[in-house]
């Protein structure tokens, strides 16, 4: 019973700091709805990732701490898009169609791999995720691209680790149907963007074959019984997972202005699983309000945190604070899935 | 009072189940005194609160009074059960598998070399492997057995495995209490009667005995006293002269039950399942080499001691667990998967029904048609020609209907299953074969851990699952007595082969002679 009281506590805590913090935001005189904007921004840039992270946990292959897998075919899209010299909307979309199959091979790999290591698969996801990037660094060099925009500047050979997107598909999105609400701008393409994401994700599980992997995820035993095909319909949820994760960055570049590859895509997984489980997901199940949820007090909580820590605080707080909360949530949620398993034992 | 061991008014919860009501015991010094039940009677759970199983505390505990020669005692876990004198034979070995024989008997009360009053110094002082070996014959010895106590318990056979478990338990110096959970389940006739015996001579030497038994007739031999219990409730007890078999099992049942009888002799001559030369291995058992043939509308049970292969026969024809062999379903070859295996109309409802029989986290409604919806396309609409979805339209009545039908007690279709009883569970997982339609199905111990009203019902509706829609239909039981009631055959097995096709009508002690594997069949 207790536990079930406890449900909740931890969203109730940080809402309450989040609620603090755009008191304290107030009260040193920022500009609120520059503030506010900007977190439906940071939320919808972010979120695609947080969302990507569903059907995986859905079809019981655990928390996707190998998204840097299927943002590197994110990256591989956009990097084709800025070969054949795409810009504006068409640039986006073609990086994001480009990237989808290149995203169904790495997934189907990434799949097989998680399926010959059950029950241990958030650790190994861990590990392929690290051990993916140095194998990518090689090819970011030795790929043969010849936009310059995209080559080191001196040598003219391998990819820089920044390329930036200004001449191509900056903010495309960010800057789609801004409406003004009083003072407040509201990106209207980007949130559409997310929300069509979102929704497809909802249908999804609402089909046979989305019921089927939540039921494989949670009951695998019964499901095996059943005559469902436990490993094909895992593959399918570490392949929509690494699908999601490509179009995430690149929605993500597109707001942030550059591509960043080579270290950049092993930044991405321990926020977005963060996010989920301060929106309420214990691992065992994720729902697309949880992601919303996680997505929007995490993420709006570093937009906050970061100016007024450095105010109030040291410098460089911010990131401390980063730190704390992303790890510690996650230790939180390892801790609490222990205790439903105990529980679910009897 | 000159009693050994005394129960006051203990009582037990399993969340809503009540496992134990008031439960009032008394045992003297050397006697034996037998506890007899149905599965789920409480009989189990009795022994694990005087034997301090972790599964009593971690569900909360009990409440009442054990008192040990008129000192109350707590018995929090298995060490304090020790501490006072109380030692269990276990119905499962609980047996290391890579100790050594004298290793198993001595474990936990090592003879050490240089034995220190310190305790942390004890604990870190070298074993006294010589004494200990002794140690162990001379236990081994007091039940009558020679053997080189430093061969390893994994290369034993069941019964030496079942003695050295009895060593364990005896071998400390202020034995007061035996706990036996069925002892002989694992054991042939011979091996059982020497265990008897040995019983009967340490309750000799002033042990107190409580005995836990299926095998009425070994109760009737040996007890001095016996009491039943009847769904956690000790419903009588009787003396050595006023008890027999007959009386028992009518105790045990309650005799106001109506018993299903099923009319026979409605089979037809066609062959439906074939099994050839088949052979499984799962992790607990071994099927070696069957030969079976299943007829069209026949209700065949299989029996078999546990471990001896009935669990194993039922998941390797569904195709759980590896198989060999040829496995043909009305004269097609079924390949080794389980979707091949439903594809063919084969259907099976497993004896695990909280991990492998049923969703427990969602609905009455969801867990009858998940599996027809997802393998036989039921149930299930298109949206743009091109998504399937659930069709609600359909699945709301035919949910309510089946309910109504198989009187499942719930608040509503909606209601998750983890919180219907044993009885309204299976009633579940039946209905969701019945969704299926399966032309074979396969149902394993499907009365097991189920309240006695419940069980006629659940026999009932496989009866009639194979009377109204001709449906072939295996059945895995413990429970011979329920098997000779519904089935046309019973197919007993042992050692993972074929014992003997009985007839429902055959008598005790072939069943007996069947399941140990000594039954001449010609």
């Amino acid at each position: 019973m207790s536990e079930q009281r406890l449900r909740g506590l931890p969203q109730i805590v940080i809402g309450s700091f989040l609620m603090l913090l755009f008191i304290i935001a107030a009260a040193l005189n920022y500009n609120m709805a520059e503030l506010i904007s900007g977190s439906l921004i940071k939320f919808a840039m972010n979120g695609i990732f947080v969302l990507a992270l569903i059907p995986m946990i859905n079809a019981g292959v655990g928390l996707n701490f190998g998204s840097s897998v299927g943002i590197t075919a994110g990256l591989m899209g956009m990097c084709m898009a800025i070969q054949f010299r795409l810009t504006g909307i068409t640039g986006f979309l073609a990086a994001v169609i480009i990237s989808i199959p290149i995203a169904i091979v790495f997934g189907f790999f990434y799949g097989r791999i998680l399926n010959r290591v059950k029950g241990k698969e958030d650790i190994a996801a861990i590990f392929i995720g690290f051990a993916f990037i140095p194998l990518m660094n090689f090819f970011w060099t030795v790929a043969p691209f010849s936009n310059r925009e995209m080559l080191y500047p001196i040598g003219g050979s391998g990819l820089r680790p920044k390329i930036s997107l200004a001449n191509y598909f900056t903010k495309v999105l960010d800057q789609l149907f801004v409406v003004k609400i009083g003072t407040i701008e509201v990106p209207w393409g980007l949130l559409f963007f997310y929300a069509v994401i979102a929704l497809i994700i909802v249908a999804f599980f609402k089909t046979k074959k989305g019921k089927a992997l939540i039921a494989i995820g949670s009951y695998e035993n019964f499901c095996k019984l059943s005559g469902l095909g436990i490993n094909s319909n895992r593959i399918l949820g570490v392949i929509l997972s690494t699908v999601l994760a490509g179009i995430g960055i690149c929605v993500y570049a597109q707001s942030y202005g550059f591509v960043e590859l080579y270290g950049g895509p092993g930044a991405f997984a321990f926020p977005a699983i963060s996010a989920i489980l301060v929106g309420g997901c214990t691992g065992k199940r994720a729902t697309v309000c949880q992601a919303m949820l996680g997505t929007y007090l995490y993420q709006t909580i570093f937009l906050l945190s970061a100016p007024i820590a450095n105010t109030l605080l040291v410098p460089q707080m911010a990131e401390i604070v980063r730190m704390i909360i992303t790890n510690g949530i996650i230790l939180y949620a390892f801790l609490n899935q222990r205790k439903a398993g105990v529980h679910d034992e009897k | 009072m000159n009693d050994c061991i005394t129960i006051q008014q203990i009582s037990k919860n399993f969340g809503n189940q009540k496992a134990l009501d008031h439960i009032d015991l008394g045992i003297k010094k050397g006697e034996i005194y037998g506890l007899v039940g149905v599965n789920g009677s409480g009989k189990s759970t009795l022994m694990n609160i005087l034997f301090g199983n972790r599964v009593i505390s971690e569900s909360g505990g009990y409440t009442g009074q054990i008192r040990i020669e008129n000192r109350t005692i707590a018995i929090a876990n298995t060490k304090d059960a020790i501490k006072n004198g109380i030692g269990m034979i276990h119905q499962e070995f609980m047996l290391i598998p890579e100790l050594s024989i004298y290793e198993s008997i001595n474990l936990n009360k090592e003879k050490t070399i240089n034995q220190n009053k310190q305790s942390w110094l004890q604990k870190i002082s070298y074993l006294d492997d010589k004494e200990n070996k002794t140690l162990a014959k001379k236990t081994l010895k007091t039940l009558g057995f020679d053997i080189d106590v430093s061969l390893l318990v994994k290369n034993l056979s069941v019964n030496t495995k079942q003695f050295v478990e009895i060593a364990r338990a005896i071998n400390t110096d202020d034995l007061k209490l035996l706990l036996l959970d069925e002892p002989t389940a694992a054991l042939n006739t011979e091996d059982s009667n020497i265990l008897m015996k040995i019983i009967k001579d340490l309750a000799a030497t002033g042990v107190a005995i409580l005995f836990c038994s299926h095998r009425l007739h070994e109760v009737c031999n040996l007890c001095d006293k016996v009491s039943v219990l009847r769904d956690g409730r000790l419903v009588s007890t009787y003396g050595h002269q006023e008890m027999s078999v007959e009386l028992l099992a009518k105790e045990m049942i309650g005799s106001e039950v109506d018993q299903m009888i099923r009319e026979k002799g409605c089979t037809s001559e066609e062959t439906i399942l074939t099994l050839q030369d088949f052979s499984v291995k799962s992790p607990e058992e071994r099927i070696r080499g069957l030969n079976l043939a299943v007829k069209k509308k026949e209700i065949m049970g299989i029996t078999s001691l546990s471990g001896h292969g009935k669990a194993a026969l039922c998941y390797g024809i569904i195709g759980y667990y590896p198989m060999t062999g040829e496995v043909f379903v009305a004269g097609e070859k079924k390949n080794n998967t389980i979707s091949d295996s439903i594809a063919k109309g084969l259907f099976l409802l497993p004896d695990d029904r909280k991990e492998m029989g049923l969703m427990m986290e969602e609905s009455v409604e969801y867990n009858i048609v998940f599996s027809s919806f997802q393998l036989k396309d039921k149930f299930k609409k298109k949206i743009l020609k091109l998504f399937s979805v659930e069709n609600m339209k359909i699945i709301e009545p035919y949910v309510k209907k089946q309910i109504a039908k198989l009187n499942i007690k719930c608040t509503s279709q909606k209601q998750k299953v983890r919180e219907l009883s044993g009885g309204n569970q299976q009633k579940v997982c039946i209905a969701r074969a019945a969704a299926m339609d399966p032309k074979i199905l396969i149902v394993m111990e499907p009365t097991r851990g189920i309240d006695i009203g419940a069980k006629e019902k659940i026999l009932e509706m496989i009866v009639k699952m194979n009377r109204d829609r001709d449906m072939t239909i295996l059945v895995a039981s413990s429970e011979i007595e329920e098997l000779k009631r519904i089935c046309d055959r019973i197919v007993v097995l042992c050692e993972g082969r074929l014992s003997g096709i009985l007839d429902p009508g055959a008598s005790e002690e072939e069943f007996a002679l069947a399941l140990t594997g000594e039954l001449n069949n010609e």
